[in-house]
C-alpha cells in the first residue's frame, strides 16, 4: 500500500549498546528507509535522550512527517515519552508506534545476532504498516464527581476519610455496624504505643466530627454499586428503612478483616471455656481482678499459648476451611500481639506459668523483639514444633488439659506439659463481603483478601480503576500498617480526582454503525458491565439495533472485535485491517 | 563555587529509591511540585540493582525503570541527582536547603550518552553499583539503565590523558568544571534516605571481610541480576561456578553483640529468592539457608517459603559460630543445629552469603533535631494517627528511614507520606 499523503520516520535505538551489541542497527535502519511509505530511516544511540527526542520534532516540523515509528525498549517506559515528543512537534499524539526490539529482540536472542536482526526488521515493518493505517484519536475526557465513598468505618476507613478530606474531597463514610472504629473499639492496650484501642479511635473519631465534610452513615447496608473511574453509584440502606445514593468519584475499600474462629475440637477449642482465642484473653485479662488470674471459676496457674491456629496451615494436616483450601498465609500480626499479650500477662500476674507454642517467631517489627526477649527474661518456658507437627491438647477430668508436642529445642522431644487454660494464637481471615466485591468485580487472591493490581508495586489498587483497598481488607497488618495503606489509598483517590476530568486513553471499542447487523452477539461477550450494549439507533434515516460503547467503562479488550461476524466493532488504534497488515508483514519478513 | 539561589518547590524529596521515587509521584499527581535530591548519580536506589524481587520474582530493573522514567518525565517532578543535601533551616514557611551539585566534568546539556568516552578511557576502577564484584572506566555511566544517562568522571582516579576529551563528538569533557551549590526553599519535606547493609566485618567471628567466598546479600543480589558483573553466578576467589552454597541468616541482624538488636524484616524472604534464583541457574547446586526463624509474614511469603521447600532449598534451624576457610577459600561453618541434637559442628561450603542486617543511611538531618527512635531510625511522632510525621512540623519521613522493611511496606509509607506533605501544604494555604 502506497499513499502519497503518508511520510512516516523510522528510527532505530541502539539503547547504549542493549539493542546495538546484539541486532545491526544500521542493517534495519538502511532496510526500512526504503520500505512503502517510509522517508526518513535513522538509527541513533539514545532516542529517548533530549538529543534523540529533538531529532524527531525537527523531522516532524522540517520534513512534514506525519507518522513515527521508534524501534528501542518497552513501551513501558518511553512510549509516554515520544507522544510527548509529537504532541510538542504539534502532531497528534497517536500517531506513534513503539517496537520493542530490546527486551522482545535483542535480549531474548543474544546468541543470535542475525535472527534478532531479521526479527527486529519484520517487527519494525509491521509497526510501519500499522502506522500507515494509523487515524488521528484523542483522549477521551470523563468528567468526575469530586467525592470519595469509603467502605467500611474501622481506623482504616476512618484514617482515608480523613486525608481524603484534608485534601478538599467531599467524603461519605459508609459502615455495617452502629458505630465507628471496627475491631478497634475496645479497652485493651496496643503495642507499640500502650495506649488503649480505643483511644486510637476516639482521636480518629474526634477529627471525623469536626470535618464537614466528612458524612457517617452507620448501620449501612450496600445494595448496589455501579459506574465507572469518576462515576460511581453506591446505593444503601441505613438505620433501618432509609435509603441512600451517593455519586462518588473513588471509591475506598476499608472492609477490614475477621478473627479466625477454630472449629469445635481444634485444639480442644469448644470442650472447655478455658480454651479461648488470643482476642477473647485480652478481654478477659483486661476486666479480670487484680493479683489472681480467675476465670471460669478456676484460678489459673499454668497458661500453654499455641500459635498459628487458622495460619500458615498446610494441605493434609490441617483442615481445609469452608472455601475448600487451607489457610496458608501467615498472619503477620499474631506473634507480636501474643509477645506483647504475655508481657502484660506476666505484669499483672507474675505467678502464672506460660508455656507458648510456636514454629517461627515472627517478631519482625523494630521494637517486637523486645517483647520476645522480655518474655524470655519473665521464664516463659518457649516450645518450638517442627512446621509440620501440631501440638494434641486434651481436656482432663480434673479440669486441667494435657498438651502434648514435639519440640525442636529439645531435640525433638515429644513433651506433655498440664495446663489449665489454652489461648489459641488465631489469625486474621478476610471479612464476608463476597457481594461487596461482586458489585465492584474485583477480585480475591488466593488467600481470599483483596486482590491488588500489583502486590510490589501497586499495593492498594484494585483492579477495578477507581476503586482502592485500604488495611486489612488487602491482608493482615498491624496498626500502624493500617493507617500507612489507608492513607496512600487516599493519596490515589486524591491524584485521581486532581483534574476535573480523567483523561483516559482512546483504545477502545468503535461501532461501525452501517456495518452492524444488529445481531447482538458482541455485549455477550463483553465482560465489563455497561461498557456495551444494544441500542435503538437512527443510522442514515434507517432505525436499527446497534452496538453502543461506553468509552469510560471499555477497556479495549477486543472480546467483542473477535465475534463480530461483519467487522463491525473494532479497537480504536488496533483494527483489524492493521492487524491484518502487520501479521503479513511479519510473514514476508 | 557558582552559587544559584530562588529555587522554590513545593515538596522536596530526599532520596530516589523506591520511595523517594513514590512519594515524588504520587505528590506530583496530585498537583503540587516536587524537587527530589539524590547523591548518588543516578535515581534508583537500592532497588534499581537487586536481581528479581520477592514473591512475584518479577526483575527489579524492568519494574524500577518505570517508575524512574515516569519521575524523569513527570511534569511537576525536578530530579537533581549526583546532587548533596548540605543543611537544612526550618523557617516560617516552610525549609530553606542548601545543596551542592557535584561536578560530573562532563557538559550535561550537551552530552549525548554515546559513551565514547567511556570506551577510550584506560582507567579501570571498582565498581561500587557492583559492590565490588565487577570494574568500571574512571569516566562512565553508572550503570546500564541509570537515569540519567550520564556519565561521571571519577576525578580522584582520573589520570589526565585526555583519551576521554579526544574521543567525545560533541566536545562536553569539562575537567574544570566545579561543585554547584544553591539554596532550594519548600514548604515540607520528605525523609527517603533509605539504607546500608550492616557493614561486612562488623560480625568479627564471619569474617565478611576477608574470606573471599563470603559475600553479602546485595553482592550476590548482583551475581544473580540480568546484567551483572560476571553474566553468571561465580564466586569471587577462582571464578568456579559454586555448588554448595549457604545463607546464613540474621549475619547482623538481631544480634545485641553488634548493636543490631533488631529483626531486618526482608532478609528471610531476600534469602529465599536468591536461593530459588540459584536453584534456577546451577540446578545441581546444593543451597542451605541456615536461620533462626523464617519470617515469611508478607502478603503471599508463607506460600512463597512452601515453594523454596518444595523445590529442594534446605532450611535448617541453625546458629553459624564462626566462619572460616580451608586452603582452597572454602568457606567453613561452625554450626550449632537446634534440631538434631548434635555437638557443633563444622560445614564446608564453597560459596556463603552473608544475609546482612540494614542500617539507617543517616543519622544526622543536616542540621535539622529530627528525633530518632533507639536504633537510629527516624521516629514517628504519632504512630497510631499518622505515622509519617516526624517530631518536625512539615518534616515527614517514609521507607526504610523509619525503620527496616519491603517494597510493599515502602510503597505504602510514600504515598502515606505524600499525602501528609500534600495536606500539610494545603493546610497553609
Amino acid at each position: 500500500m502506497k499513499n502519497d499523503n503518508l511520510k512516516i520516520a523510522v528510527y532505530i535505538c541502539h539503547c547504549g549498546g542493549n539493542i546495538s551489541d546484539v541486532i545491526d542497527v544500521k542493517r534495519v535502519s538502511q532496510e526500512l528507509a526504503t520500505y512503502p511509505n517510509v522517508v526518513i530511516g535513522k538509527e541513533y544511540a539514545f532516542m529517548c535522550s533530549s538529543t534523540g527526542q529533538d531529532m524527531v520534532i525537527e523531522d516532524i516540523v522540517k520534513s512534514g512527517i506525519n507518522r513515527v515509528v521508534i524501534a528501542a525498549c518497552s513501551p513501558a517506559l518511553h512510549e509516554a515519552t515520544f507522544r510527548g515528543a509529537l504532541k510538542r512537534a504539534g502532531i497528534n499524539q497517536y500517531l506513534y508506534e513503539h517496537v520493542n526490539i530490546r527486551e522482545q529482540a535483542s535480549w531474548v536472542h543474544k546468541k543470535d545476532k542475525e535472527g534478532a536482526t531479521l526479527k527486529a526488521i519484520a517487527l519494525v515493518k509491521a509497526a510501519v504498516e500499522k502506522m500507515a493505517r494509523q487515524d488521528e484519536l484523542n483522549t477521551i475526557k470523563v468528567p468526575t464527581t469530586q467525592r470519595v465513598a469509603i467502605i467500611g468505618g474501622g481506623i482504616a476507613g476512618m484514617r482515608a476519610a480523613i486525608s481524603s478530606a484534608a485534601a478538599g474531597l467531599d467524603v461519605v463514610l459508609i459502615e455495617k455496624q452502629s458505630h465507628l472504629g471496627g475491631k478497634l473499639k475496645r479497652s485493651s492496650a496496643i503495642y507499640p504505643t500502650n495506649e488503649t484501642a480505643a483511644s486510637v479511635v476516639e482521636t480518629l473519631e474526634g477529627l471525623i466530627e469536626l470535618n464537614a465534610k466528612i458524612k457517617v452513615f452507620c448501620n449501612a447496608k450496600i445494595s448496589s454499586i455501579s459506574g465507572f473511574a469518576g462515576n460511581f453509584q453506591i446505593n444503601f440502606e441505613f438505620d433501618e428503612a432509609k435509603t441512600e445514593k451517593v455519586e462518588a468519584g473513588v471509591i475506598i475499600i476499608a472492609t477490614g478483616f475477621d478473627h479466625y474462629k477454630p472449629y469445635e475440637g481444634e485444639y480442644a477449642y469448644g470442650l472447655s471455656n478455658r480454651v479461648v482465642t488470643l482476642p477473647v484473653f485480652i478481654d478477659i485479662m483486661g476486666t479480670s481482678a487484680e493479683k489472681k488470674l480467675i476465670y471460669d471459676g478456676k484460678t489459673i496457674n499454668r497458661i500453654v499459648f499455641v500459635h498459628c491456629v487458622g495460619s500458615r496451615q498446610i494441605d493434609g494436616i490441617d483442615n481445609a476451611q469452608d472455601n475448600g483450601k487451607v489457610n496458608d498465609y501467615c498472619s503477620r500480626v499474631c506473634c507480636s500481639s501474643a509477645l506483647f499479650t504475655i508481657n502484660k500477662l506476666k505484669d499483672k500476674y507474675p505467678d502464672v506459668d506460660v508455656m507458648d507454642i510456636y514454629s517461627d517467631m515472627r517478631s519482625y517489627g523494630m521494637e517486637h523483639e523486645t517483647y520476645y526477649e522480655n518474655a524470655s527474661k519473665k521464664d516463659i518456658l518457649f516450645l518450638r514444633r517442627p512446621l509440620e507437627e501440631r501440638p494434641t491438647i486434651t481436656p482432663l477430668p480434673d479440669g486441667t488439659f494435657s498438651v502434648k508436642t514435639v519440640d525442636v529445642l529439645t531435640w525433638n522431644e515429644e513433651l506433655e506439659l498440664i495446663a489449665d487454660m489454652i489461648v489459641l494464637v488465631t489469625g486474621m481471615i478476610p471479612n464476608e463481603i463476597t457481594d461487596l466485591l461482586e458489585y465492584m468485580k474485583i477480585p480475591r487472591s488466593s488467600d481470599g483478601f483483596i486482590q491488588e493490581v500489583h502486590p510490589k508495586l501497586r499495593p492498594v489498587e484494585s483492579a477495578n480503576k477507581g476503586i482502592y483497598i485500604a488495611g486489612t481488607a488487602l491482608g493482615p497488618m498491624d496498626i500502624i500498617e493500617t493507617l500507612q495503606a489507608s492513607n496512600t489509598a487516599s493519596s490515589k483517590a486524591v491524584a485521581l480526582l486532581s483534574q476535573p476530568e480523567i483523561h483516559m486513553d482512546p483504545f477502545v471499542a468503535v461501532v461501525e454503525e452501517d456495518k452492524c447487523s444488529g445481531c447482538g452477539l458482541c455485549p455477550q461477550e463483553c465482560s465489563y458491565e455497561g461498557a456495551l450494549c444494544m441500542r435503538e439507533t437512527d443510522v442514515n434515516g434507517n432505525v436499527k439495533m446497534v452496538a453502543s460503547v461506553n468509552q469510560a467503562l471499555c477497556v479495549g479488550c477486543g472480546a467483542c472485535v473477535a465475534v463480530c461476524p461483519t467487522r463491525a466493532i473494532n479497537v480504536a488504534g488496533w483494527t483489524l485491517d492493521q492487524f491484518d497488515a502487520m501479521v503479513e508483514a511479519i510473514a514476508k519478513g | 563555587m557558582t552559587q544559584i539561589t530562588n529555587n522554590i518547590t513545593d515538596v522536596l524529596v530526599i532520596g530516589s529509591g523506591i520511595a523517594g521515587l513514590q512519594s515524588a509521584l504520587d505528590i506530583g499527581d496530585s498537583g503540587y511540585n516536587v524537587t527530589i535530591i539524590e547523591k548518588s548519580p543516578s535515581t534508583g536506589g537500592k532497588m534499581i540493582s537487586l536481581s528479581k524481587v520477592f514473591p512475584t520474582l518479577d526483575c527489579a530493573s524492568c519494574i524500577t525503570t518505570p517508575k524512574m522514567a515516569a519521575v524523569l518525565h513527570h511534569p511537576k517532578v525536578k530530579t537533581m541527582t549526583y546532587t548533596e543535601v548540605k543543611a537544612i533551616r526550618k523557617i516560617s514557611d516552610g525549609f530553606e536547603v542548601d545543596v551542592e551539585k557535584k561536578p560530573r566534568y562532563v557538559i550535561e546539556e550537551e552530552c549525548i550518552s554515546c559513551k565514547k568516552c567511556e570506551e577510550a578511557c584506560p582507567v579501570y576502577l571498582d565498581d561500587e553499583f557492583e559492590y565490588g564484584l565487577g570494574v568500571k572506566k574512571a569516566i562512565s555511566i553508572p550503570f546500564t539503565n541509570a537515569i540519567p544517562q550520564l556519565p561521571v568522571l571519577t576525578e580522584s582516579k582520573c589520570i589526565r590523558c585526555g583519551a576521554c576529551a579526544k574521543a567525545c563528538p560533541k566536545d562536553c569533557i569539562d575537567f574544570l568544571q566545579e561543585p554547584v551549590s544553591m539554596t532550594i526553599k519548600a514548604k515540607a519535606i520528605i525523609a527517603a534516605t533509605g539504607y546500608e547493609i550492616v557493614p561486612m566485618g562488623t560480625k568479627k567471628e564471619y569474617s565478611g571481610d576477608t574470606l573471599l567466598n563470603v559475600i553479602s546479600s546485595l553482592q550476590s543480589e548482583r551475581l544473580l541480576a540480568p546484567h551483572g558483573p560476571y553474566g553468571k553466578v561465580l564466586r569471587p576467589s577462582d571464578g568456579k561456578i559454586p555448588d554448595n552454597i549457604a545463607y546464613v541468616q540474621c549475619a547482623s541482624s538481631r544480634d545485641k553483640s553488634i548493636d543490631v538488636p533488631y529483626c531486618s524484616r526482608v532478609c528471610c524472604m531476600y534469602a529465599i529468592k536468591q536461593a530459588m534464583l540459584l536453584a534456577g541457574a546451577l540446578p545441581l547446586a546444593e543451597i542451605t539457608i541456615y536461620y533462626m526463624d523464617i519470617r515469611a509474614f508478607g502478603k503471599g511469603y508463607e506460600q512463597f517459603y512452601a515453594q523454596a521447600r518444595a523445590m529442594g532449598i534446605c532450611f535448617v534451624k541453625a546458629k553459624v559460630a564462626k566462619i572460616s576457610e580451608d586452603t582452597e577459600h572454602n568457606p567453613i561453618l561452625r554450626i550449632d543445629r537446634q534440631e538434631d541434637g548434635s555437638k557443633p559442628q563444622d560445614q564446608t561450603h564453597d560459596l556463603v552469603i552473608l544475609s546482612q542486617g540494614i542500617l539507617p543511611t543517616r543519622k544526622d538531618f543536616f542540621g535539622l533535631d529530627v528525633a530518632l527512635n533507639e536504633y537510629g531510625f527516624i521516629q514517628s511522632a504519632a504512630p497510631t494517627l499518622s505515622p509519617a510525621l516526624t517530631n518536625i512540623d512539615g518534616f515527614f519521613v517514609c521507607g526504610v528511614a523509619r525503620g527496616p522493611k519491603d517494597i510493599p511496606d515502602t510503597i505504602m509509607e510514600a504515598g502515606s507520606a505524600a499525602m501528609e506533605a500534600v495536606n500539610y501544604i494545603k493546610g497553609k494555604m
